[in-house]
């Protein structure tokens, strides 16, 4: 299978879709919605998932462990609300006082919280092939991306040698009785390796490779831009200064990424492999986009996403509407099942 | 078009140059073979083509070096990459990305060639080296073979006036070795590229080069034609030798070449009585007084093979202390397999393997070691220590028997490596890590020896010099198995040829019955004389001295 | 001069922002009750993250000029896909907590090949093995930014081992296990305090209650010794131990190594003694 007819959108389509799940996933609060997308990034995950290739990690099951941990911790040391279940003596220490309802629900959204965002990134992981992550890499960063891709193209590799050093090993009486043992399969693996990046190194040399350094331009805007940004943070946290501090992190932050701009055109490069938008792009696209104005817009039905149990336990508020522009985030789901349609 | 000037180059830290005033000039369109003993800096000079040396190894050069207009000395590996492309030994060490496609490009999007003209190219050389039906492959499901052939796409992509190969095949099988340089042949002849090769096989490439460079232990050099050259090399390839003893004028370089002179002399006829005679006598004289077999290693109704598919099926095997036992046959075919059930690393699903008398079922690869010592086809995956002498004390200590300083230093006398003793085992010659790697297994004094595709990466010299250990320790009774593709050594040193073909064994018995009608595993000299027996080039001598 | 100033303003500052940003949860609530901050503290988390990840870039721009020679990239993609590797092994086997074999390379390289390849060593690791084995989450650039930290903080090994008798004794390893040990503790502290806001929730449950420093300092605790005691310690161990008995083998090999990548161009004319 090629890379391009695993992934049906551009992989800056999915970026941006990554992008605005994070967003809506940390603005949300309210239980209703986050299990809601919860269930919806799942199912974008499995839909996405080649058929037998295992998930890594299942964002249900994650979230019934985040779920749990959450209530337990947050219950163990959150003392206020207003029901309580149980009250411990006070002297225990550190967890001694009163349970509460609110404390545990409070506890239960933060896990809720936390395995939204997996099971975003989870999506996101298995919507992309390895050489379409390191594609998104910048310009800037070239010779990591190189890096990535012989790390990525050498790890198989390595396996297969890990298996002949334990071969040849055993064939000379080597027994792994304690882990010291381990010296003898992890030495020739490593001085292979050694002797192999120094082979690589030539093959590459031989066909034209060599990195820029970053050149002092570049660094000294690196280093303003720092300088920038560490101002205001001082000024924003000790002094209190909102606009100053707002302005100095702004000019931080320019200097840092017209640094990167800089560095990624000091040597140009070209792609072979082209990821082409399309109208499953703009489908996706749209769908992300009605979610984020939905989320961000001032709107009544936006503060239903703002929820919290304290001081006395409630029912969430659920606005249909606002469900709805969630349901945007699913896009790609519609994209794969609908591609036999769409032209 | 290259032209070398009193070229001198040494390493840093390295008290000898490795290359002393080289002078050469090879012209726009020539097939060049550079030959000369391992070490010899073949590689080096190689390396100075395209700025490697001594942009990448340091060092000092004096001389100069000129492709057409450039100089790789001044100019570096990075500009020199648009005119001088380089191929290397190892198929799996050169490539960066997963994808054949992707790796072509991958120079190509380095030197921000404009998309459109990219695609052109990548599409070209593909077409160029038949590899487009490999395109979408991952890199590390291809053959060795096919490898290096996207390793010479990958260079070609950027268009270089000449193609440098240092050892493309020597990790190949013959099979392999054969596609890559029929490719070679191509480009040299469609296209006019200049090709510069350093090949250990040169019976293969002599027929088809134009020049021939021959470097010696000094860093010195001599070029000419290919006949001039081989006149007086001590390298050469086995028909060569029997030609020049024969005086044959104009030397002969393939098989086609020497069956007239053969046929002249009266020599290539089909004669079913010398067969018999000629041979047993060359080869008596060879092995010495037989010794009654005594058998060393039984296999019977061996079955045994990978999840659902099995290899081998109802194999029965004898093989005898003292004599040496070559297994030959196709990739793929289930010689690992029946080596690997041999020392334990594989069960089998049926049948019995007896070792000196004792079933090995149950018993650990370890144990089993001790009495069918095996030699795995990559030597390197086993050296770790710090010097050659503590590769042999660890195997030992493995062991659990005492370290004895005299047993490791008489082996070593034996393996020629006395003067290696505390050297780092990574830093020597392939023969010698070789060496080391052998030692390493047999320091236990096993009965029985395996080797697996030993003469893989080696020069004639090395080789000669393995073959005559393996002769040395099988008069002193070991039991030798050797699995290998290399005909020649196969017919130098086999008392027993093994051809395994689809499910078991297809042919057993001396060298000169199973090799010498073979047409796909007969050696160069039975080609030469069809029907005498003779399939070394010793052989051929006494036979054409008692003519 | 200018250039080792540069390397170090770069890194200076990016280790004061990601400490920061790190230590954050704990004055926060001290910061909300002073009152005035409450109203940005919410966006607080948000401007810190991009704090962090812009740092973090200009830190990796900077580190890569580490791989500036075709010798160090290959080396790097080699060594990280061996890195991934063993941290494959550690997350398929159930081995005790947070012990995990990728560290002893991550600090041996970085002692050996200099902090900013010891950086690369580190961010590009946990980057790829996450990429291999489907694990990317939310918490990568945090592991990313902690383990490139260790590779970069590894040269400092380098003083007290000269102080100590120097290169090639025991106590090089010695010391490059405590250092192991103690990054051990470190990176499970600091990964904590990532996962920690997620678990406390945000920040207006602390200022309803209006607790203060000392209160975040208990709750911390808690969660500290509930999750994470016992995991960082077996990390530690795990660090110390197996950096003591396999380090001084692998330094032998990465040094040989060394020499060889050692290369200068030396074109001067060759001595008339050849």
């Amino acid at each position: 299978m090629t890379p391009r007819s695993l992934l049906l959108v551009h992989p800056v389509t999915w970026t941006i879709w990554l992008g605005t799940t994070l967003l809506t996933v940390s603005l949300t609060r309210n239980p209703l919605y986050l299990l809601l997308l919860l269930f919806g990034l799942t199912l974008v995950a499995e839909t996405e998932r080649p058929t037998g290739r295992a998930t890594p990690l299942d964002p249900i099951f994650f979230a019934v462990i985040a779920v749990s941990f959450g209530a337990l911790f947050n219950a163990a040391t959150i003392r206020y609300g207003d029901t309580v279940l149980v009250a411990l003596p006070a002297s225990w220490w550190l967890i001694g006082g009163p349970i509460t309802l609110e404390a545990v629900v409070f506890g239960m959204i933060n896990g809720l919280v936390l395995s939204a965002l997996v099971a975003g990134f989870g999506a996101f992981g298995t919507a992309m092939p390895i050489s379409a992550l390191i594609s998104l890499v910048p310009r800037a960063f070239y010779p990591l991306a190189v890096v990535m891709s012989v790390a990525v193209t050498y790890v198989p590799l390595t396996i297969r040698l890990a298996g002949q050093v334990r071969e040849a090993q055993q064939l000379r009486g080597h027994q792994v009785r304690v882990w010291r043992d381990g010296l003898p399969l992890l030495l020739p693996l490593l001085i292979g390796g050694l002797e192999r990046a120094l082979q690589l190194a030539e093959a590459m040399a031989a066909r034209g490779f060599a990195a820029d350094p970053p050149s002092n331009q570049v660094r000294m805007m690196l280093v303003g831009g720092l300088a920038a940004l560490f101002a205001g943070l001082l000024l924003q946290f000790a002094w209190g200064q909102v606009v100053a501090a707002s302005l100095t992190m702004l000019i931080g932050t320019g200097l840092i990424l017209w640094a990167l701009r800089e560095s990624g055109q000091q040597a140009p490069r070209t792609r072979y492999r082209l990821y082409r938008r399309g109208i499953r792009d703009m489908i996706v696209l749209l769908g992300a986009g009605l979610t984020l104005i939905a989320v961000l817009a001032p709107w009544p039905g936006r503060a239903s996403l703002a929820y919290t149990p304290y001081p006395m336990l409630q029912l969430p508020i659920f606005e249909p509407l606002l469900a709805l522009a969630l349901m945007g985030l699913l896009m790609p789901v519609a994209v794969r099942l609908g591609d036999r349609y769409l032209p | 078009m290259i032209e070398f000037a009193q070229l001198s180059y040494r390493y840093p830290d390295q008290p000898q140059v490795c290359l002393d005033q080289v002078s050469l000039t090879l012209p726009a369109g020539s097939f060049t073979l550079v030959i000369g003993p391992s070490g010899s800096g073949k590689s080096t000079l190689l390396r100075c083509l395209n700025g490697l040396v001594p942009h990448f190894s340091g060092g000092e050069v004096a001389g100069s070096v000129r492709i057409a207009a450039y100089d790789p000395i001044a100019l570096g590996p990075r500009v020199m990459s648009r005119h001088v492309g380089m191929v290397f030994q190892s198929p799996e060490a050169q490539f960066v990305l997963e994808r054949v496609e992707d790796e072509i490009a991958f120079a190509l999007e380095h030197a921000a060639v404009p998309r459109e003209q990219l695609r052109i190219r990548v599409e070209e050389v593909l077409d160029l080296l038949d590899l487009a039906p490999l395109r979408d492959r991952l890199l590390t499901t291809l053959s060795g073979g096919e490898r290096q052939r996207v390793a010479i796409a990958a260079t070609l992509a950027l268009q270089p006036e000449v193609l440098v190969l240092d050892e493309p095949t020597s990790q190949l099988d013959p099979q392999s070795a054969d596609d890559v340089l029929q490719a070679l042949v191509r480009l040299n002849h469609d296209l006019g590229l200049t090709i510069v090769l350093a090949e250990h096989r040169s019976e293969r490439v002599l027929p088809i080069v134009d020049l021939v460079v021959a470097l010696d232990r000094a860093g010195r050099v001599v070029s000419g034609p290919p006949r001039e050259i081989l006149a007086t090399s001590p390298l050469c390839p086995p028909l060569v030798t029997v030609a020049r003893a024969a005086g044959w004028q104009p030397l002969p370089l393939s098989v086609k070449e020497a069956r007239p002179f053969a046929t002249r002399q009266g020599l290539a006829q089909q004669d079913a009585i010398a067969v018999g005679k000629t041979g047993e006598a060359g080869r008596a004289s060879a092995t010495g007084p037989t010794r009654p077999p005594r058998p060393y290693l039984e296999i019977r109704g061996l079955e045994a093979g990978y999840g659902n598919t099995p290899v081998l099926r109802n194999l029965d095997l004898t093989i005898a202390a003292g004599e040496i036992t070559l297994l030959m046959g196709r990739n793929g075919i289930g010689k690992s397999t029946l080596l690997k059930c041999m020392i334990g690393l594989l069960r089998p699903r049926r049948g019995e393997i007896r070792i000196a008398g004792r079933s090995i079922a149950g018993r650990d690869v370890a144990a089993i070691s001790r009495e069918l010592a095996c030699l795995p086809q990559e030597p390197d995956s086993m050296l770790f220590a710090d010097t050659v002498a503590d590769e042999l004390r660890t195997t030992l200590r493995n062991h659990r028997l005492p370290v004895n300083e005299a047993l490791i230093d008489e082996l070593l006398a034996q393996l020629g490596l006395s003067e290696r003793r505390e050297r780092y085992p990574r830093d020597l010659s392939i023969g010698e890590r070789q060496r080391v790697a052998l030692g390493a297994i047999s320091i236990t004094r096993p009965g029985g020896l395996l080797l697996d595709e030993p003469t893989r990466g080696l020069d004639y010299e090395a080789k000669a010099m393995l073959g005559g250990l393996l002769r040395q320790w099988s008069r002193e009774g070991s039991a030798i198995i050797v699995v290998s593709h290399d005909v020649e050594f196969v017919a130098e040193i086999a008392d027993r040829v093994l051809i395994l073909g689809q499910g078991g064994l297809i042919a057993d018995g001396p060298p000169w019955n199973v090799l010498g009608n073979s047409p796909l595993f007969a050696p160069q000299i039975a080609r030469i004389f069809p029907g005498r027996g003779w399939l070394t080039a010793s052989n051929a001598l006494q036979g054409l001295q008692q003519k | 001069m200018r250039d080792r100033l540069m390397s170090g303003m770069i890194i200076g500052f990016t280790t004061v922002i990601g400490i920061i940003a790190f230590l954050y949860p704990f004055w926060l609530p001290t910061m909300a009750t002073s009152g005035g901050g409450v109203a940005h503290a919410g966006t607080a988390p948000v401007i810190l993250t991009t704090l962090v990840g812009l740092s973090f870039l200009a830190l990796l721009l900077e580190a890569q000029r580490a791989a500036e020679h075709a010798l160090l990239v290959a080396l790097l993609g080699v060594l990280v896909a061996m890195n991934a590797i063993l941290r494959f092994i550690d997350v398929a086997l159930p081995l005790p907590g947070g012990f995990s074999p990728i560290f002893v390379l991550i600090i041996l390289t970085g002692y050996l090949f200099g902090g900013s390849f010891g950086f690369l060593m580190g961010t590009m690791t946990l980057l790829v093995s996450a990429l291999i084995t489907g694990g990317v989450g939310p918490w990568l650039p945090f592991q990313m930014l902690t383990a490139g930290w260790v590779g970069l903080t590894a040269p400092l090994c380098r003083g007290p081992i000269q102080l100590l008798g120097g290169v090639g004794r025991y106590r090089e390893v010695l010391v490059l296990a405590v250092f192991g040990a103690i990054w051990g503790f470190g990176y499970g502290a600091i990964m904590n305090l990532w996962f920690w806001p997620f678990a406390s929730g945000p920040v207006e449950q602390y200022w309803q209650a209006g607790i203060g420093l000392i209160e975040t300092v208990r709750r911390y605790l808690t969660f500290y010794l509930a999750t994470s005691l016992l995991w960082d310690i077996a990390g530690s161990l795990g660090n110390g131990l197996l950096i003591a008995a396999f380090g001084g083998p692998i330094l032998r090999v990465l040094r040989r190594f060394q020499r060889r990548f050692a290369f200068v161009l030396r074109q001067a004319p060759l001595s008339e003694g050849l």
